[in-house]
């Protein structure tokens, strides 16, 4: 076959089918070792559809974890299937996945378009396709309007948006982000939230990872949960925490008049401990949240009491991941 | 803009300052802008929103209906991205000192047609026995030693293959790859194929020009080119052994270097200090075997032997050179290829 160097030929079906049945991400036994450091080990993991926050504090393996992923690194035991293949072996399945690395290294030479669409050549688009992907994904990030701008005059949230567009340009059913968030201010921030919640919505399999906790809640409530490159914990946050039966929950009642309020809900059976955490704030200490919550209005009520807030502070990521490593909050 | 006016001034207040007096903020304030005259008027300005709010949060994602091309369309991306980086921006990047030397190396590679067609203007048979197409000269075309393999061809290579491969990680580029459904095999392939063809438009291309300047400028017949031909071949044969060489040393240099300094200088080191050593031992010990280390001894002892010029070393048969440059080929292509199988992208 002759190669169509105007790159104008229509193209053509791929030769690489992934498996129907297999889970986008199949993670088996995984462990990577850099001597005698262990960066991950025995990660077992299954992943597809929806948007899942990658957890951990500095050092805990997620960067490790995208790298095998996206066959920068080589496992030193376990294996890696995207959707069924392995990609070290074969990087075939790269072409239905986008990746969005942690680091600040691009092309600053370029327009944000030549480096999307360079770069979607590479994925196996024409150049007129390529052309067209570009403006697509630029559009969709909010970059259209600078496409023609050189990326070393970008700020921050702009390079990690091009970032993102690259990762786009495929249609990929699998997008890895390594830190998005990282050092955007909140316009580029919120923007990043919104293409990576709108992916999720659509069915696409996001991996995302973040030191910025609070977000990472805003993205996804279906979390993994790293620690120093073992698994902690998988699964949707609050019930993470619901399984934390051995940690009562704290729940924050503002009110004028705590001590009454706490007479009240003294009786419901599943509460675990009361402290009066200030003039206006009761805390209250149980290990059925669910049943609490159920029974709180109706204490209230009966009371006579008046309620100005209802906070559930150890039911975010900080406090999880507090529990979880250490068992006391963070 | 909209302009509004404050209904109170705290400046109208009056304040009095003693020593007792607590630094309160409207103290800070008047020691800072150090009067209250004329601030009684204040005024301040607020900018009206006149962009349609929301709208920079607004993300819908339209999916692409196409399907991905196969391999070689993948590649030839890559081939273009390198190449066409040496003419136009927004590819690969080259250095200023590479472009300026290739184009001062290509011109001076050009000597020998400027000189053809010099001698053919006006009509000097000694200048064209000097400059002109034959054996001796196509032969130097190619694989003469000085200047075009001390100073040219070498040192072009060393700035081409330099940083190949150990630039990508200084750009991102490695990691960006290796995320694509680019094999590392094709990835490598297509860095030595761009390296090669920028030196074959030196090399190959310049030699092409001569021959057929040759041809056109001498009013060269059939009966010559027939005769001459299979020497243009050979010497065509010699450049593309000489290239194949000097980018497999280059880039088997390139894949073990996170810098740029090391493959180039190593390069040139390898051709030249070689070449140097069998010198100094045939001088010394009139032992001429050590050419066989030394790839430009051994690609102009083929290359003599295919055009059929007098061969330097014609003790020794010209397949000992050949075999020698199949196994230093051979071992750069291994230490290229096994390294890039297995290069970790652990700093990106």
């Amino acid at each position: 076959m002759m190669p169509d160097f105007h790159q104008e030929g229509q193209p053509e079906v791929k030769e690489w089918v992934p498996e129907q049945e297999a889970p986008v991400i199949l993670i088996e036994n995984l462990s990577k070792t850099y001597g005698k450091i262990h960066a991950l080990s025995g990660i077992t993991l299954a992943l597809s559809g929806g948007v899942t926050g990658i957890l951990g504090m500095n050092g805990a393996g997620k960067s490790t974890l995208f790298k095998i992923l996206m066959g920068k690194l080589k496992p030193s035991s376990g294996q890696v299937r995207l959707f069924g293949t392995n990609p070290w072996k074969n990087p075939a399945p790269y072409s239905r996945v986008g990746f969005v690395p942690e680091g600040e290294k691009m092309h600053d030479w370029m327009t944000a378009h030549d480096f999307i669409s360079t770069f979607a050549r590479l994925d196996g688009l024409t150049r007129d396709e390529a052309k067209l992907e570009a403006d697509r994904v630029l559009d969709f990030v909010g970059l259209a309007d600078v496409a023609h701008k050189q990326i070393g005059r970008f700020s921050k949230g702009m390079r990690q948006r091009t970032k993102i567009a690259h990762s786009l340009v495929n249609d990929p059913d699998l997008i890895i982000l390594d830190e998005p968030l990282q050092g955007c201010d909140p316009l580029a921030r919120t923007t990043i939230m919104n293409v990576i919640r709108e992916l999720g919505r659509m069915g696409r399999t996001v991996i995302v990872s973040s030191h910025i906790l609070s977000e990472i809640e805003r993205i996804t409530e279906q979390i993994v949960i790293l620690h120093h490159g073992r698994l902690l914990a998988l699964g949707n946050l609050h019930a993470i925490r619901e399984r934390l039966d051995n940690i009562p929950h704290r729940i924050e009642i503002g009110t004028q008049a705590p001590k009454d309020l706490a007479k009240s809900v003294i009786d419901i059976q599943s509460v675990h401990g009361i402290l009066f955490q200030s003039d206006s704030v009761l805390s209250v200490q149980t290990h059925n949240l669910g049943d609490f919550h159920n029974k709180l209005p109706q204490a209230i009520i009966d009371g006579g009491h008046t309620v100005t807030s209802i906070d559930n502070p150890d039911d975010d990521l900080e406090s999880i991941l507090g529990y979880l490593t250490s068992g006391s909050r963070l | 803009m909209d302009e509004q006016t404050t209904s109170e001034n705290p400046a109208s207040a009056d304040v009095s300052f003693t020593e007792s007096t607590p630094v309160t903020g409207q103290g800070r304030m008047d020691a800072a802008w150090g009067s209250r005259d004329g601030d009684e008027a204040a005024t301040a300005q607020v900018a009206t929103n006149s962009a349609s709010v929301g709208y920079v949060f607004e993300q819908v994602y339209r999916p692409w209906n196409g399907s991905l091309n196969p391999r070689w369309m993948r590649n030839w991306a890559i081939l273009r991205h390198h190449v066409l980086g040496i003419f136009r921006k927004g590819h690969r990047p080259w250095g200023w000192p590479t472009k300026l030397f290739m184009v001062l190396v290509f011109i001076a590679s050009l000597g020998d047609v400027a000189l053809t067609l010099l001698s053919s203007l006006i009509g000097s048979p000694e200048l064209h026995a000097m400059w002109g197409v034959n054996r001796d000269n196509l032969y130097g075309h190619v694989l003469g030693f000085f200047p075009r393999n001390v100073l040219y061809y070498p040192i072009l290579a060393a700035l081409l293959v330099g940083g190949m491969i150990s630039e990508d990680r200084n750009h991102g580029t490695s990691a960006l790859y290796f995320s694509r459904p680019i094999s590392r095999f094709d990835y490598l392939m297509m860095k030595y194929i761009s390296v090669a063809m920028i030196q074959a438009f030196v090399v190959l291309f310049t030699l092409m020009i001569y021959y057929f300047v040759e041809i056109l400028a001498m009013g060269r017949g059939w009966a010559w080119i027939i005769d001459t031909f299979p020497l243009f071949l050979a010497a065509f044969i010699g450049g593309v052994m000489l290239i194949i060489t000097y980018t497999s040393i280059g880039l088997g240099l390139s894949s073990v270097s996170r810098g740029k300094f090391f493959p180039g200088i190593g390069l040139v080191a390898i051709v030249l200090g070689t070449k140097t050593l069998a010198i100094l031992v045939s001088n010394l010990f009139e032992r001429d075997i050590m050419y066989l280390l030394s790839p430009y001894d051994c690609l102009a002892h083929v290359g003599q032997a295919l055009i059929g010029t007098q061969t330097t070393y014609d003790q020794y048969s010209w397949t000992w050179s050949f075999a020698s440059i199949v196994l230093m080929n051979a071992f750069f292509l291994y230490i290229m290829s096994s390294r890039v199988a297995t290069m970790e992208v652990t700093r990106e």
